[in-house]
């Protein structure tokens, strides 16, 4: 691996360990904020492969990544959050015992199936060796672990985000999709986002319910 | 060749037993500087070990016998660690066969096992108080540890500390991987909790910070220099473990007369540390005794989880 | 014919869009009335000129999900008119109108689009357009529904997309028609159509990733819980049976529709509310319809005559509900009795309804059901058959169990409710029995 390659596998594997740091955070502005630092990563990967391949595509997913993930998704999440309660926590939340459960889920179901499966894959070999794709695959295990192990909203916004920016890694690796399919992507996430957010104000914890049950 | 290795494993066990107070010294005098205090003076560990050893020493009624040799078990177990490590010189000297990487990690492990196991012994409360809250960090610290060993020696191929240095030193800069990066900022977080600097463990004598320094709260006169001592050198072992393999491999010189260059340019990488040290002590609070456990837990899924990508991607 | 050939398909899509612009003005329900209606004769004008494949993709298949998608879209906004006129809700009229027309418009744009990325995009954006219809009725319960039903759908679909970047990875495009006419052979596509199965699988009901559904429909109102079990969940299917073909594994999918057979079966005998049973059932048909799809040949069409008349009890049987529901407030069985006595029009719907639902002869559910057996036993799957038939008919004796007891116990109850509702429940319920009577002929015809 020459420089780049270092460079650009360095910044794939900061996608994943933002992908713990999320996870081991209470407070949910920082939830927030960390996913919007995947989301500059995962535009800045966009970027240094559009500069690369001298791809028009991928620098312009690369904004649209920064303005429709960071920015949008940012401002509607936060506005959903009280002025005067910005450091308001996640409730009853144990942070070392989900970091390692976390750290057990991710090493079964990753490695498993990245061993399994996706072992055999070839990329485009001048960008970065195939097994960058492992990274692309921790963090969307990580974005179902936070959903499964959050009670709270906002939190299970944001691990879906997590596993949307996930696909987008994935698919910058592999093969670049067509950019009509990738806008209309980031559109439906960015409506997904909305409807949520009116949802958020409602109901801020998931707890069982007795009557859907069974 | 004979006489060269005897002069050199003399040089490294000398060098750790009397170098030792000298960094801790400085480390302290640098940072009373930077708050502004003139400090005490870099000699002053020296002065306190041989105050120490002349006054008499207090053995509390409710001790058994394990006080009164634990201090002299730790301090041989980490006289012993030093031929094993590669502290001064990078080739192998007398003895170093005896133990490996790991090996040296579970000596690590031995010693402050002791330590606990003597502090419990003595009957005291606030020692006890200490010694179970070391306990109850002391499991992901010890994984930490031997987690990112294993992580040098996966990357190395070998499990020896010495031709560690020597494959390390030989592969270019552009080799560095990730695996390598993540253990060393494991390793770093995990040296900043054993040697208990802020931000997860304040000297002086309030017992709400003290997790190591709890441990001594009832030895005196020798025994209390000899369990200082031991602190001492397993701050000097545990950075010169992080500076010689993980963060600079390079300048370290072996054969007569050339091994003598070693001194100062261990000197050299040690102020490096200490600058970076007392950077992290002056700027960062103390986390809350319960914080303790978020902060070791990153520590140690960092460097678990990159010794199992290695394994399987290769990286 | 009088129309251009791609014009049809985007006339199709342009209607109901057309009626949501009156959301300004107003007049939006009657405009989706006329929409709906217009949107009936568009679909079987469909059936006779299809146009060929490029933007859009239509086949036999597709046009009969499109009239099942139009027609169950006129009966619910037919029964959405009456069922809110005289009680407040959460969102104003006029919004749900437009989501309902919104909803239906990706429904159908993922029916007729040539491009599986795109299809993604459909099932992506009815998740969202129907998101917000769930919680009508505002309460924690149906806030809870909704919320379980926008991340486990969208977690789910997102893993379906893995699959659709295989596909592209593997054949170098996304076209759907170049891709099944063509055959290419690729271990990688094998994963891709598994993954599919459980990704897209998550709005279809398959097992394990079915949790959503039975919360969203008896949570949602009536009308809305029609469209999902009538067309939204088809739709899913028709989505998956698209994946499906590019690559048949048969026996993977035999075997987990057969699971979540049996579980549906099995979570059916504890239920003790009347949508939620219903929910179970839907599940049920879907994997039975699932199984045909992946049998192929007449498994296809027992798969097709099963979805559609399914689709019509179904949403007669919610609209029964609804019907129920505003008669006795309350949505538990033990509470609803003596529904012949009050209104029988209502008893009549459901009944009919229920054995449509379950597969009694001569429903038309039941000869989609017979086909599917038939291959089933034809292809050697002896296992998966006797679930099958154990299952469904534990199924047909809890439900009928239920509804008799509604139906047929004592009780007296005096609330009126608006006579066209029951009318529209009864249409729904009776047309899979004309469905039955039609094949009854034709059977009578060959033989």
């Amino acid at each position: 691996m020459n420089m780049i390659q270092s460079i650009i596998f360095l910044i794939a594997s900061m996608v994943a360990i933002s992908g713990f740091y999320i996870q081991g955070i209470e407070f949910i502005i920082a939830n927030i904020r960390g996913q919007s630092i995947q989301s500059i990563l995962i535009a800045s990967l966009s970027f240094i492969m559009g500069f690369l391949e001298r791809s028009l595509d991928l620098i312009i997913l690369g904004i649209m990544v920064v303005i429709l993930r960071v920015i949008l998704i940012n401002y509607f999440l936060e506005r959903t959050i009280p002025k005067k309660r910005k450091f308001s926590v996640e409730k009853y939340l144990s942070v070392p015992y989900l970091l390692i459960v976390d750290l057990i889920f991710i090493v079964l179901s990753v490695i498993l199936i990245y061993k399994f499966v996706f072992s055999s894959m070839i990329l485009r070999e001048s960008i970065a060796p195939s097994n960058i794709l492992v990274f692309p695959l921790i963090t969307f295990f990580q974005g179902m672990f936070l959903i499964a192990s959050r009670k709270s909203t906002h939190t299970q916004i944001i691990g879906y985000v997590e596993e949307e920016n996930a696909m987008i890694l994935f698919g910058i690796f592999l093969l670049p999709i067509p950019l009509i399919i990738e806008a209309s992507i980031f559109l439906d996430v960015l409506a997904l986002v909305v409807i949520s957010s009116i949802i958020v104000l409602e109901k801020n914890e998931h707890n069982p319910v007795e009557d859907l049950i069974g | 060749m004979e006489e060269t290795l005897l002069l050199e494993t003399i040089s490294q066990v000398l060098f750790t037993l009397l170098m030792a107070p000298l960094f801790s010294g400085i480390m302290v005098k640098l940072k009373a500087n930077v708050e502004s205090r003139k400090g005490p003076s870099i000699f002053q560990p020296y002065f306190d070990l041989i105050k120490l050893f002349k006054k008499e020493i207090l053995i509390p009624s409710t001790s058994g016998i394990f006080f009164k040799i634990g201090p002299y078990l730790s301090f041989s177990i980490y006289l012993f660690i030093s031929f094993l490590i590669p502290v001064l010189i990078p080739t192998p000297v007398i003895f170093t066969a005896s133990a490996d990487f790991l090996g040296g990690a579970l000596l690590f492990s031995t010693a402050s096992f002791i330590k606990v196991l003597a502090a419990f012994d003595s009957g005291s409360n606030y020692a006890k108080l200490g010694a179970s809250r070391i306990m109850s960090f002391n499991f992901l610290a010890e994984g930490t540890l031997i987690t990112v060993f294993f992580a040098v020696s996966i990357l190395t191929g070998t499990n020896n500390p010495y031709t560690t240095i020597e494959l390390l030193t030989s592969n270019p800069l552009s080799d560095l991987s990730l695996l390598h990066l993540f253990s060393l900022i494991a390793f770093f977080m995990l040296f900043l909790f054993e040697t208990g600097k802020i931000p997860l463990e304040s000297k002086g004598v309030q017992e709400l910070g003290m997790i190591d320094s709890s441990l001594n709260f009832e030895y005196s006169g020798k025994l209390l220099a000899l369990n200082e001592w031991g602190s001492y050198m397993k701050q000097y072992l545990l950075g010169s473990v992080l500076l010689n393999v993980f963060l600079f491999p390079w300048g370290l010189f072996s054969g007569i007369p050339f091994f003598l260059i070693d001194i100062p340019i261990m000197f050299l990488k040690w102020m490096i540390l200490i600058i970076i040290i007392t950077v992290i002590e002056t700027s960062l609070a103390k986390l809350r005794l319960f914080r303790i456990i978020d902060y070791l837990t990153v520590a140690f899924t960092l460097s678990v989880l990159f010794l199992i990508l290695t394994e399987v991607i290769s990286v | 014919m009088i129309f251009n050939n791609t014009a049809l398909p985007i006339l199709i899509l342009l209607v109901p869009a057309v009626a949501s612009i009156t959301f300004k003005w107003g007049n939006i329900k009657l405009a989706t009335a006329i929409s709906a209606i217009i949107e009936i004769f568009l679909s079987l004008l469909l059936y006779i000129d299809k146009p060929a494949s490029g933007v859009f993709f239509i086949d036999n298949i597709s046009v009969l999900f499109i009239f099942m998608v139009t027609s169950i879209y006129f009966f619910s906004s037919l029964y959405s008119i009456k069922y809110f006129s005289q009680h407040d809700i959460y969102i104003s009229d006029d919004l749900y109108f437009l989501l309902l027309n919104l909803f239906t418009i990706s429904m159908l744009f993922t029916l007729e689009i040539n491009n599986f990325g795109l299809m993604w995009v459909g099932i992506e954006s009815t998740t969202i357009s129907s998101a917000l219809l769930i919680i009508t009725e505002r309460n924690e319960t149906s806030l809870e529904a909704a919320w379980r039903y926008i991340i486990i759908v969208s977690a789910g679909v997102t893993f379906a997309f893995i699959s659709i970047i295989l596909i592209y990875y593997v054949t170098g495009t996304l076209t759907m028609s170049t891709i099944i006419n063509s055959s290419f052979k690729s271990k990688f596509l094998v994963l891709a159509v598994a993954i599919s199965l459980m990704g897209f699988g998550t709005k279809s009901g398959v097992f394990p990733v079915h949790t959503w559904l039975p919360d969203a429909h008896s949570e949602a109102p009536s009308p809305v819980s029609a469209m999902f079990s009538g067309v939204l969940l088809p739709v899913a299917l028709y989505v998956i049976y698209r994946v499906y073909e590019i690559y048949p594994l048969k026996t993977v999918y035999v075997w987990i529709a057969t699971l979540s057979i049996v579980m549906a079966a099995i979570f059916l005998i504890y239920q003790d509310k009347y949508k939620r049973m219903f929910a179970y059932s839907t599940m049920e048909n879907m994997n039975i319809a699932l199984i045909g799809f992946a049998l192929g040949g007449p498994g296809i069409v027992g798969a097709l005559i099963l979805l559609l008349s399914h689709s019509f009890s179904k949403a007669g049987a919610f609209y029964s509900s609804g019907n129920i529901l505003r008669l006795t407030k309350s949505k538990k069985i033990d509470d609803v009795n003596g529904l012949y006595e009050n209104s029988p029009i209502t008893a009549i719907a459901l009944l009919f309804s229920s054995f449509g639902a379950a597969g009694t002869p001569p429903f038309g559910s039941f000869f989609g059901e017979i086909i599917i057996f038939f291959s089933l036993y034809q292809q050697h799957f002896l296992v998966p058959f006797i679930l099958v038939i154990l299952s469904v008919i534990s199924v047909f004796i809890s439900i009928n169990f239920n509804v008799t007891k509604m139906i047929f116990e004592n009780g007296k109850n005096n609330s009126k409710i608006d006579r066209s509702m029951e009318i529209i429940a009864l249409i729904s319920s009776i047309v899979p029995l004309a469905i039955g009577g039609y094949i009854l002929i034709l059977m009578g015809g060959l033989v």
